[in-house]
């Protein structure tokens, strides 16, 4: 079957075309809003520098010194990142005289990424920022013939080429870098979808600190950062550019494998970095609906269950998929008491914890403080209040002491059974929409509004629900891409 | 990534709760957990953080980390009354006067039952015995503590 879809390969007529054909960015408003969070700017701008220098190197026989010189120089670069935004193509015009056809894909996928990063640090209402992300997509797709899809791709079969791994066992720390960009890429998501201005550094200080502690330089990582494990909520209402963001990462991790493959000539490599391409184009898959497919094969569009923006995963079923550094987990269930989430229109009511490099939703925000509490360094909450349209965001310290810019937070903290955590673990917007609350739901009535400090303090049971998932093997991702014939 | 923090001690007589079933924090092995008639979850509070650990060895190893205060809950031989040691100021004292410890496994494979704490040494015979435990010796607080950390770790 694999073969057959392979060979039946037709490669679009764009790729080998020689008109110019790149477009332009939509033109708006909010172009380059991600100026309102400096420091995330200048990151983002020294991830494509260092995109571009590796592949550089790669294509000019420097590939002897992409460990030791030229992760020097990128590192330097991140640490002194550039002010405006880098032409990748003057960083790295070799490559992109060979691969024109792929820096066509990239720019145009990267041209998206920056668009609604600059949507979402934008001073538009919630509601128009939701509304223009839509309207991103729609023009990212109807625009150019090169635009990834949307859809749900299968890992494992995307990662399962011949020359699937060469680039992360040849190059870790290269290869960590890459990992640790796209690992930014997907976190900086939900560290501003529907969260306040005011707390947007605040979170940035957070995920800034382990980017550059742990994620740049983990050579360790079992699989590259997939969007929904950093981005859930931000996935599951814009689940085709989750895909989309996770497909784009993916071809950059096909591509350094064909191109640290050295048992391809240079022809086979264009023609695998072709096949690569083709392989995740939105027109590849025209026809194909989200949520269906033939397990393991390039139109495997299955999802996980309870996130249509996330592809199936190494050794994943729908229900059960193994999460680097947090073992194997139900994307439909609390990580903290196993009990189901809200789910549709009561989606909203999740709340997440970011900690350590991961991100979980959860249940309610006793599930969250908990959860966070069990694991070092500091934490982002991210808690449902009774309005829709008002996201308590808390940034913690290396205690577990939270705060938070909304002024008057408290929180109802009445213990009970699990199944019913999200009633009696709430936050308010005010004390007034503590008592009105109370006085609709009198089981609480003696329940006592707890501050922000009083609250952080508070350590919940443990929750008789929680199961700890178990799949069929210890981690899938052992010994992925070590064996014999490398 | 720590930094400098005081800490007024808060300590809770029971054991407190941690949920997810992990790695421990030094030894990288899964904390074993609780059963109904023994526990064997080690917990290091500082501040509102609860951090677990599959042996007292592992905590009190991986307590030079921590510049703060800190407390660490070892299990015992009660079930729910856990034996609590403090380390307050770079000093460390145990709430029990008559805690006595055994340390004794030769790989973390086997640490959670060769290095744990009891309120009493008749609980600490009672332990090695039922366990066969080679040359048993029970160490107070300020033996365990020597024979885990090197003079530098101690402040």
């Amino acid at each position: 079957m694999l073969a057959a879809v392979l060979v039946a390969a037709q490669f679009p007529a764009w790729m080998t075309s020689p008109r110019p054909m790149e477009v332009f960015r939509l033109r708006a408003s909010h172009n380059d809003a991600v100026y309102s969070i400096p420091r995330l700017a200048r990151d983002l701008n020294a991830v494509d520098v260092g995109h571009a220098t590796a592949y550089e190197a790669l294509v000019t026989g420097r590939e002897g010194v992409l460990e030791s010189q030229v992760w020097n120089q990128i590192v330097r670069t991140l640490k002194n990142p550039p002010r405006f935004k880098p032409d990748e193509k003057a960083i790295a015009p070799t490559f992109a005289r060979l691969y024109g056809e792929l820096e066509l894909v990239f720019d145009w996928a990267h041209v998206l990424h920056a668009q609604t990063i600059d949507v979402l640090a934008s001073n538009l209402s919630d509601a128009q920022k939701e509304a223009e992300i839509e309207r991103l997509w729609h023009f990212y797709r109807s625009r150019a013939p090169y635009s990834i899809s949307g859809l749900p791709l299968n890992m494992e079969f995307l990662d399962s080429r011949p020359y699937s791994g060469n680039f992360r066992i040849k190059y870790p720390k290269v290869n960590a870098l890459f990992w640790g960009y796209h690992w930014l890429q997907a976190a900086m998501y939900d560290m501003l979808y529907r969260v306040p201005r005011d707390m947007w550094e605040l979170s940035y200080d957070v995920v800034r600190e382990q980017y550059f502690e742990r994620e740049l330089w983990d050579t360790n990582r079992d699989f590259m950062p997939m969007f929904a494990e950093q981005s859930p909520r931000f996935a599951a209402r814009f689940p085709e550019l989750a895909n989309a963001f996770d497909n784009l990462h993916m071809l950059h991790d096909m591509v350094n494998d064909i191109l640290a493959d050295n048992s391809l000539d240079a022809n086979q490599k264009r023609h695998e970095i072709r096949m690569a391409i083709w392989m995740v184009l939105d027109s590849t898959h025209a026809n194909c609906e989200s949520g269906e497919g033939e397990e393991k094969t390039l139109h495997d569009h299955r999802h996980m269950n309870g996130m249509a923006g996330m592809g199936m995963m190494v050794g994943s079923t729908p229900e059960l998929m193994y999460m680097p550094r947090m073992g194997w987990m139900s994307m439909e269930e609390c990580h903290h008491c196993s009990m189901f989430m809200p789910d549709n229109d009561m989606r909203w009511r999740r709340s997440t914890v970011s900690i350590d490099g991961w991100t979980m939703e959860v249940r309610c925000p006793l599930c969250a403080r908990d959860m966070a509490a069990q694991y070092l360094g500091r934490a982002i909450l991210r808690l449902p209040t009774e309005d829709p349209n008002k996201l308590l965001v808390l940034v913690g310290d290396e205690l577990g002491n939270y705060t938070s810019t909304m002024k008057g937070v408290v929180f109802l903290e009445m213990e009970g059974e699990h199944p019913e955590c999200n009633r009696w673990s709430y936050a308010f917007t005010s004390i007034e929409a503590f008592r009105k609350y109370v006085s609709e739901n009198p089981q609480y009535k003696d329940a006592r509004p707890y501050t922000l400090e009083q609250w952080s303090a508070l350590a919940g049971k443990k929750p008789a629900t929680y199961e700890r998932k178990q799949g069929p093997v210890d981690n899938p991702y052992k010994n992925w891409h070590k064996g014999p014939a490398r | 990534m720590m930094t400098m923090f005081a800490l007024i001690l808060s300590v809770n007589l029971a054991m407190p709760a941690v949920m997810h079933e992990v790695p421990c924090q030094y030894c990288k092995l899964m904390v074993v957990q609780n059963t109904e008639t023994q526990d064997n979850e080690v917990v290091l509070q500082f501040g509102n953080k609860r951090i677990e650990y599959r042996c007292v060895y592992c905590a009190i190893a991986d307590s030079p980390r921590y510049s703060m205060d800190i407390i660490i809950y070892a299990p015992s031989e009660k079930v729910g009354e856990p034996v609590i040691i403090l380390r307050k100021d770079g000093k460390w004292s145990t709430r029990s006067e008559k805690a006595v410890f055994i340390n004794k496994f030769k790989e973390h494979a086997h640490c959670a039952e060769l290095s744990r704490a009891f309120h009493t040494k008749e609980a600490f015979d009672a332990y090695v015995e039922k366990h066969k435990v080679e040359e048993p010796k029970a160490l107070k607080l300020d033996e365990l503590v020597a024979a885990i950390l090197k003079p530098k770790d101690k402040q």
